[in-house]
């Protein structure tokens, strides 16, 4: 059985005249990896604070397990989330935070998290002051994947760590899922990273979501036409374009929307090359302001 | 559809969580040097000085000194050296441990109130063992020197005054610290200037009003009368006050 873990509607959190999250709406199933995914500063880490309790919504409606999330313990016992740039006791380390996370996380596995100290190759006895970025990332990935929350937030947890870490934390996540299952999510703006291990993708900018969809949906969803300026002109002048680059008398144009067995026959027809878009390049073709900017304006023209 | 219906939650939190509010006592003493290993430095350290200015007193002097002489010494501050640093451990509590407890799922209540039991508990520890060190200075004679670290300003009239005294000292002395700091993660800098300014103003309005209506040697005369006692239940008072307001304001302070 599956269940919506979270509802939001109409949640908005505003900072002055600044509004960092604005009325949006979106849920989160159970047992599933989600990738909430944005440029810098898009709003990504205030929805993961207003879900967790640790902000107050503005505006809108926010329920979690069920109810609202803030101060209320039956709640906030089911989540983790260790921010990127979360702050530590003074003078803490790796030791005191593992010593200390079983007191708070009823399902807080020692020898899972022992084993992931050893794979990150993380100090213990170093202050986490000192830690490097990449050491730091590190011990926010071993609280979320040990403390197995059935809510658990990863906040750029590729932040600094190198390939054979990022390749451990892709690993041990999927492994642990599959034992384990519970509904996680991944904030980051390296997506390329993280794309395979995604199964929902909410895509937010300026504090909006432009994209609630299934990964795999996500993933088939744009196209790539490339060939001869005019050809291409032709053939995407009715369709949804996100994104054009051109050199010369070539162009490439990116349609939202899949081609059906007739485009694709006719698209060969005209000899044009037609390329699957990687879940990056959507989303760069989605929040490119730039890009996005000039692409109203061809299409307003 | 399964998105309409809602995962049913069995509600399982009590009114009163022994468990979620002891677990911040002992996330507070996790690491143990905070709370207990530099604030013993801190004593340690004064009391060596002490012992050390003792002997210089006593070389210098050539022998000869009095008892009265090394009296002197009752002035010295030595005996309330770790409470600055006690402030800092007050602001730090709020300002770092408050952020990390949200992450790991904390409510602020029970953070608050957890906190609370730590600072009592550091409290009485630290109050039972300056009023013994006290009786011990007096039993031998200042550490057989003459010496006066503990046994100084109002101290070493009896054991249960010196507790109290120290009591309501350091309990004022944590809870100031943790208490502005909320209003810092609750209204961060505006508050802080608001309270500030707030501060000096009815400080100001109250040295004004004691000036004009010529009450000084009333107040002063009322202290007296209140006796060291009096003084630090006003003392205790200001704690208790704080940890109050501290209560309410981090109730909606959110973690930088």
């Amino acid at each position: 059985m599956t269940g919506t873990v979270v509802r939001a509607t109409g949640l908005t959190k505003r900072y002055g005249s600044f509004t960092a999250v604005d009325a949006v709406d979106f849920s989160l199933e159970e047992n599933r990896i989600y990738g909430l995914l944005g440029r810098n500063g898009a709003g990504k880490t205030t929805i993961m604070q207003l879900l967790t309790g640790q902000l107050f919504a503005s505006a809108g409606r926010l329920e979690v397990f069920g109810r609202e999330p803030a101060e209320h313990a039956d709640v906030l016992r089911r989540m983790c989330f260790i921010a990127e740039s979360q702050r530590y006791p003074e003078d803490f380390t790796p030791a005191h935070v593992f010593k200390s996370a079983p007191w708070f996380f009823e399902n807080w596995d020692a020898a899972f998290a022992e084993q992931l100290v050893s794979d990150f190759r993380l100090p213990m006895k170093r202050r986490i002051k000192k830690l490097s970025r990449g050491q730091l990332s590190a011990v926010g990935v071993i609280v979320g994947l040990a403390s197995r929350a059935p809510l658990t937030f990863f906040d750029e947890p590729y932040l600094g760590l190198d390939a054979v870490a990022r390749h451990i934390f892709y690993d041990r996540l999927l492994e642990d899922y599959v034992a384990h299952p519970r509904t996680v999510v991944l904030s980051t703006h390296l997506i390329d990273e993280v794309a395979n291990l995604l199964e929902h993708v909410i895509l937010i900018d300026q504090g909006r979501i432009l994209l609630d969809r299934d990964a795999d949906e996500v993933r088939g969803s744009a196209t790539t036409i490339a060939g001869p300026r005019n050809t291409v002109e032709a053939f995407v002048a009715d369709r949804p374009v996100i994104g054009r680059e051109g050199l010369g008398g070539l162009a490439s144009v990116t349609i939202d929307g899949r081609l059906d067995q007739r485009d694709r026959i006719q698209a060969a027809e005209l000899g044009l090359e037609l390329a699957p878009v990687s879940l990056q390049q959507l989303i760069v073709h989605l929040t490119g302001t730039d890009l996005a900017g000039s692409t109203e304006q061809e299409n307003a023209a | 559809m399964t998105a309409v219906a809602t995962a049913p939650v069995v509600r399982t939190e009590a009114r009163s969580r022994a468990h979620e509010i002891w677990r911040i006592v002992r996330l507070h003493a996790v690491n143990p040097s905070i709370f207990f290993g530099i604030p013993w430095m801190i004593i340690g350290a004064a009391w060596a000085i002490s012992l050390i200015i003792t002997l210089i007193i006593r070389a210098g002097s050539g022998g000869d000194v009095t008892t009265e002489d090394l009296d002197n010494m009752r002035y010295s501050w030595a005996v309330l050296s770790p409470q600055w640093y006690l402030v800092v451990v007050g602001v730090q509590a709020i300002g770092f441990t408050f952020s990390f407890a949200l992450g790991f799922g904390t409510t602020r209540r029970d953070f608050w109130v957890g906190t609370s039991v730590m600072f009592l508990l550091v409290s009485i520890m630290y109050a039972a063992a300056i009023a013994t060190l006290v009786q011990i200075e007096i039993a031998t004679d200042g550490w057989g020197l003459g010496a006066h670290m503990f046994d100084a300003l109002w101290y070493g009239q009896n054991w249960f005054l010196d507790f109290y005294t120290s009591f309501a000292l350091q309990l004022l002395v944590l809870f100031i610290g943790a208490s502005v700091t909320t209003v810092y993660m609750r209204w961060r800098m505006r508050g802080m200037m608001i309270l500030l300014f707030t501060a000096i103003a009815l400080l100001l309005a109250a040295i004004t009003g004691v000036t004009l209506t010529g009450s000084w040697p009333s107040l002063f005369a009322w202290f007296g009368t209140i006796g060291i006692a009096g003084v630090f239940s006003v003392v205790l008072g200001l704690a208790v006050v704080s940890a109050i307001v501290g209560y309410f304001v981090i109730r909606r302070a959110t973690p930088r």
